[in-house]
């Protein structure tokens, strides 16, 4: 799988999921399948480190989730011991399931994270900025820029750090920086005008809009379609006039997109070349967030919802949840076939 | 074909004109250098050329320029760029992406090719250019001479007919540099391009070029055949030096053109000033045995050598070979094995502002020093940085030693190149170090600006200071070397006499050893005639 809208779906596929279960036992699942696929495509890249980084950054933030949790919670039942009352804030009692809360938070937060770090390996900058609409053009343009300078400005900031401490700059007080910043910003600033010389040498230049005042008069129209739906929604008005108010402003908002985005006379180098894993991957995705939407909205899967509170007890399984839970990893079998 | 016509430019607050009426025609096909001292205007003639002054840089021009039918006054850098390819100083500044083939199609999505005939035009750049085992690399793992090479594709992808490099070389070693040179003329001739390129180091580009155009400082400028420009011109490569001296005409171009019966003469046996230097039993600075390790890679093996009192010790060689890491290590910024005395003591054992007392430091980029709104305050900060403080007097005679009294209230970067380098070189010596060790001071400028760099080493030696300079450049290198150490792959080739430095190694040779080899000359001053 290859192609950032296959890599885009199976987030959100994946967020979906996590952000919609609280299930402990179906998160640790889908980590650990997480961590195989991260593993996978890390290994591919050369970065052997991966799988060690990230377990003791996962370990670790799982475990400062619990203690936070049970340090300023203090309800619950299971009463493990208890801090004097009299300090601010974690005096009380601290409870099992206070500390059960904070861990399933933690592993919420701790897949998620992983989700992210996976697109990251999986995909390269240009195939992300390719996904901001072409109307929108210098700012997809900026931020390729902006992570291909980032880099370079690092490197930049220790040479200078290094050449004014040779010069005795003894780098204690806030003031001490300032031969630091201001090198900086000014060796930053010639070479942006260096780059905007260059691109404008080849050919660049930022195209002004003739439907400028259209467009954003389109994207207004847009917004607050969609906005008074909002709030008609939050009066109970019926579903039929907010459906169509919804659906109308995002079309308007899509169509000055598609338009302005015409208006734009330049060509893109780079395609996707979508493969048969790509198409599997999406086709598979599509069908996978459909089918859990529906089970869910059909209450088919109870065992999503888990809570310790008020009774601590085992979470409860299904078959159906265990095996939406471990779908998260299947895009490595698509990956070996590329 | 190139035709200006009363061509005058004035930069937004300015109240001099950079040209005055200049008149012109370049023929196509041709390779023209663009010769002056820093701030002639040949950057600002270059960037008239593909409408990048005025509508870039702004300011006022009248006349006419006409670029094979195109006027880039009237059009715009944005539609010149299918007829001039632009290229730049430094490679690394330029990169819009990551990606080196993308970087090549760049000014094809600009101008909006389709994208079949983008992928066909850019995979014949990629082989016309021989960038077929790079072109998928990332920007950064490249190295310099191929940046500057993805640069340059990223220009002719376009197919211009005109090809404008500003100071192409000024940021490559000397291998690299001359790779580059020999690699724009092969695209010349292959390309038919009519060629315009601005360059210090006029020595690299003479042999293949077919006229100068000479920017004097009066605004003036001549035009034509180097036989008819380059002996009128103030500063010119040694090889023109020796020439003149020696009556050749035409002027040779190149140490092959030199004709062979004037070199046919016997050397004089006269005490020479390259000769071997004794190491002194006590040297200012006495290294033995470094050795570098970073990540696990071994950068320098057992590197040993001194630096003796008032003697200028140069470090040549390729880049990537080690020479910054090994100043880096002398400092003590980076960990190292082995030992290093400075005058006796141990500076293992001292801590880094104990160093620093005694030894500055110019790292390659003097804008990384520079911040302070006037030179003054520059050199105050480092005197407080250092607890010291000098009475104005002292301030001003110091500067003065640098050229640049007159200057002392004004802002360092809106100096000159080379005048910029000097306020840095005057803001870490103003705490009177005993050794000054200098990254490539030379790099970007022009003949007197050097000059006025080795008149202040040769002031320090008299004062009992030592300098260790790190450079590429070999005729600035055999005019101040008292001694010479070539580094490659972080292992010392060569340490010894300049004398044998610049005649052995054909890579490091200067041009007056090119001509007279086995003479001990390494300098036009050295030469001795008896006919």
């Amino acid at each position: 799988m290859k192609t950032a809208v296959a890599w885009m779906l199976w987030l959100i596929t994946c967020m979906v999921f996590i952000l919609s279960t609280r299930n402990p036992i179906y998160i640790m699942v889908v980590l650990l399948n997480l961590l195989i696929l991260g593993n996978h495509l890390a290994k591919k890249k050369r970065n052997n480190e991966w799988l060690k980084h990230n377990t003791f950054f996962l370990l670790t933030m799982i475990g400062l989730s619990t203690i936070i949790n049970s340090l300023f919670a203090h309800s619950g039942r299971n009463i493990l011991f208890t801090l004097p009352k009299g300090w601010p804030l974690i005096g009380g009692n601290i409870t099992l399931e206070s500390l059960v809360y904070g861990a399933i938070n933690g592993l919420v937060i701790s897949a998620l994270y992983l989700l992210f770090n996976i697109l990251n390996l999986s995909l390269q900058i240009k195939q992300l900025t390719r996904l901001i609409p072409r109307a929108f053009h210098p700012i997809a343009m900026m931020v390729t820029i902006a992570l291909t300078f980032f880099p370079s400005i690092q490197q930049r900031a220790q040479e200078i750090k290094e050449a004014q401490i040779i010069r005795g700059n003894p780098m204690k007080k806030m003031q001490d920086w300032i031969p630091i910043l201001i090198p900086l910003l000014v060796t930053s600033l010639e070479n942006a005008i260096q780059l905007s010389e260059s691109m404008t040498a080849r050919g660049y230049h930022v195209q002004v809009n003739k439907n400028t005042n259209l467009s954003l008069v389109g994207l207004v129209f847009g917004a607050f379609s969609i906005f008074s739906a909002w709030i008609l929604q939050l009066y109970n008005y019926p579903e039929g006039i907010l459906f169509v108010l919804y659906i109308l402003g995002g079309l308007i908002i899509l169509l000055t997109l598609l338009h302005s985005g015409k208006q734009r006379t330049s060509t893109q180098y780079y395609k996707e070349q979508w493969g048969f894993s790509d198409l599997t991957g999406a086709v598979f995705m599509s069908v996978y967030l459909l089918a859990y939407i529906s089970l869910l909205s059909y209450n088919k899967l109870p065992s999503l919802f888990y809570s310790p509170y008020p009774n601590l007890s085992f979470p409860p399984l299904q078959l159906l949840g265990l095996l939406f839970s471990v779908l998260s990893i299947f895009p490595l079998f698509l990956s070996f076939n590329d | 074909m190139i035709k200006i016509s009363s061509l005058s430019f004035t930069y937004p607050q300015s109240t001099t004109a950079v040209f005055n009426d200049l008149n012109l025609e370049i023929q196509p096909g041709t390779m023209t250098l663009l010769a002056g001292a820093s701030g002639s205007g040949k950057s600002t003639f270059l960037r008239c050329l593909n409408g990048l002054v005025p509508h870039f840089s702004g300011g006022i021009i009248s006349g006419k320029i006409n670029v094979f039918g195109s006027e880039p006054i009237k059009e715009g850098p944005e539609h010149m760029a299918s007829r001039v390819g632009f290229v730049f100083q430094d490679p690394e500044s330029q990169f819009v992406f990551d990606i080196v083939e993308d970087e090549i199609a760049f000014p094809l999505e600009n101008m909006a090719v389709p994208r079949r005939e983008m992928h066909q035009r850019v995979d014949e750049i990629i082989h016309e250019m021989q960038l077929t085992n790079i072109f998928r690399k990332n920007t950064r793992d490249i190295s310099g001479g191929e940046k500057q090479k993805v640069v340059i594709a990223s220009a002719l992808v376009c197919q211009p007919q005109v090809l404008i490099l500003d100071e192409p070389t000024s940021q490559l070693d000397p291998v690299a540099a001359n790779e580059i040179i020999k690699y724009i003329v092969k695209l010349k001739s292959q390309l038919n391009l009519t060629v315009l390129i601005a360059e210090h180091r006029l020595e690299r580009l003479l042999p293949y070029i077919d006229n100068i155009l000479y920017l004097t400082q009066d605004q003036k400028m001549v035009y034509g055949h180097p036989q008819k420009v380059l002996p009128i011109m103030d500063q010119v490569p040694p090889i023109i030096d020796i020439a003149k001296g020696l009556d050749v005409f035409p002027l040779p171009l190149s140490a092959e053109d030199f004709p062979d019966e004037k070199k046919r003469f016997q050397p004089v046996e006269k005490e020479h000033p390259h000769d071997e230097n004794k190491d002194s039993l006590d040297p200012f600075l006495d290294v033995n045995n470094l050795s570098v390790n970073l990540s696990d890679q071994k950068i320098l093996h057992n590197i040993s050598m001194q630096v003796n009192k008032g003697e200028i010790l140069i470090i040549m060689g390729p880049n990537g070979a080690g020479k910054t890491t090994l100043l880096r290590a002398l400092m003590g910024l980076i960990p190292s094995n082995g030992s290093r005395h400075f005058m006796g003591d141990d500076m293992t054992k001292m801590t880094l502002t104990q160093i620093i007392q005694h030894i500055a430091y110019l790292p390659q980029n003097p804008n990384d020093l520079l911040f302070a709104d006037t030179i003054l305050d520059e050199l105050k900060t480092t005197l407080k940085n250092h607890n010291k403080s000098l009475s104005p007097e002292t301030i001003s005679a110091f500067l003065k030693h640098f050229g640049l009294a007159d200057f002392q209230h004004r802002y360092p970067r809106e100096l000159s190149g080379g005048e910029r380098q000097r306020t840095a070189i005057a803001a870490i010596t103003v705490h009177n170090p005993k050794i000054i060790f200098l990254d490539e001071p030379t790099r970007g400028m022009d003949y007197k600006a050097k000059e006025t760099l080795s008149d202040l080493f040769h002031e320090w030696c008299r004062q009992d200071k030592s300098v260790l300079l790190v450079t590429h450049d070999v005729e600035f290198a055999a005019n101040i070397a008292d001694r010479v150490a070539i580094i490659e792959h972080g292992k010392v080739k060569f340490y010894g006499s300049p004398k044998r430095a610049f005649q052995c190694y054909p890579a490091y040779q200067s041009q007056t050893a090119k001509l007279f080899p086995n003479t001990g000359w390494i300098i036009p001053e050295d030469i001795v005639l008896t006919t």
